[in-house]
């Protein structure tokens, strides 16, 4: 249940992206295949800590990315669909390094600025 | 208006575990952050480490756990160097928690850090604490299909230790299943077997240590 510490620290990064008097729409976060990460905590719990904030009402979009990874023995790059089969389609060795899908990353927000004004 | 943005979450903690880093290299300590099941045999593993390795190394501890002190009241009987934190609810640690921990050693007069994280395979995973290498633990009773389960463990592992081998013989076990499983994810990670109530393998392991604590504090 780490999906606590993972959106807490999301509330606080996009809080710093929000330009003053805009009104944040959405958010859109990259969860890599290799987190053990439920979409469905992620949102709720995004809700529940941006209740009662300027960031209250915002949607959390989640995208899931697979994993893509480099054979260090012999430089290939693959896609392995099951995590727990690293093996190099070229040399057949499991010596992988991640490219993609690990860790969560903010992709985007959405925001409404308001026209004028001055 | 969409903002696209590239961005880490969680960087706030990578920033600290690089803090926590410089702190340790400056003073030459190497770090190491150990990681399992709950009751998968860390803390007794570094008491036996501890009495096995007093007057050569000169090792730190700071433990994680949800709320007691027990871990480090049994730490404290090897070594006046170890620090509890207590994560409340938490279920790993994170860099900040190992940043007051440290503050609380005297940093030069080690040279090595272990930081036993809450058990958990999970959680800890994903949250740097500015160690120099990360180490897996499984034990023999929790089964032979834990490296198939938790391949991010293992990708970013430096070793793997496989615990409590003395139960091999009663509980049901298939050592050639667990590392034909290891084998399929990493086939470059070294593996130590050992048993801390026998002593058995704890030889490769202590050796392991030493190389580690004398290993580069670039
Ligand atoms: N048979 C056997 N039992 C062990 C071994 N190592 C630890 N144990 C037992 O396993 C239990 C848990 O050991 P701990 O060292 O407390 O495990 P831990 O991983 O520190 O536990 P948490 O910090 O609570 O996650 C204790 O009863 C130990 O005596 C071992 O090598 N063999
Ligand atoms: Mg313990
Ligand atoms: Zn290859």
């Amino acid at each position: 249940m780490h999906e606590m510490s993972i959106v807490s620290a999301l509330v606080e990064q996009v809080r710093a992206f929000v330009p003053v008097d805009a009104t944040l729409l959405s958010v859109r976060i990259e969860v890599g295949a290799l987190e053990h990460l439920d979409d469905d905590v992620l949102r709720s719990l995004f809700g529940l800590l941006t209740e009662g904030t300027p960031l209250a009402g915002a949607g959390l979009a989640v995208e899931r990315v697979p994993l893509r990874v480099r054979c260090a023995a012999c430089g290939t790059e693959h896609a392995p669909p099951d995590p727990a089969a690293l093996f190099c389609p070229s040399c057949g060795v499991a010596r992988p390094e991640i490219l993609a899908g690990s860790g969560v990353t903010l992709s985007s927000i959405e925001v409404d600025v308001p026209e004028g004004g001055e | 208006m969409k903002i696209p943005l590239v961005e880490k979450v969680g960087k706030q903690n990578d920033e600290i575990a690089a803090l926590n880093r410089v702190d340790l290299r400056a003073a030459g300590v190497r770090c190491l952050n150990l990681m399992g099941s709950p009751g998968c045999g860390k803390t007794l593993l570094l008491e036996k480490t501890l009495e096995a390795l007093r007057g050569e190394l000169s090792i730190g501890v700071i433990t994680g756990d949800l709320t007691t002190t027990r871990d480090a009241e049994r730490i404290a009987r090897h070594t006046k160097a170890v620090v509890q934190i207590n994560t409340g609810g938490g279920c790993h640690l994170e860099a900040h928690q190992v940043r007051q921990g440290i503050g609380k050693l005297d940093l030069p007069s080690l040279d090595l850090l272990v930081i036993e994280n809450v058990g958990n395979l999970i959680c800890p995973v994903g949250f740097d604490l500015g160690q120099d290498v990360k180490v897996g633990m499984f034990s023999v009773p929790e089964g032979e299909d834990k490296p198939a389960k938790h391949p991010q463990l293992l990708l970013q592992a430096g070793l793997l230790l496989l615990s409590k081998v003395d139960l091999m013989p009663h509980v049901p076990f298939r050592l050639d299943v667990f590392l034909a499983d290891l084998a399929a994810i990493r086939g470059d990670l070294p593996v130590l077997a050992l048993s801390a109530t026998t002593g058995q393998g704890l030889g490769a392991w202590l050796a392991w240590l030493r190389a580690f604590a004398a290993g580069p504090a670039i």
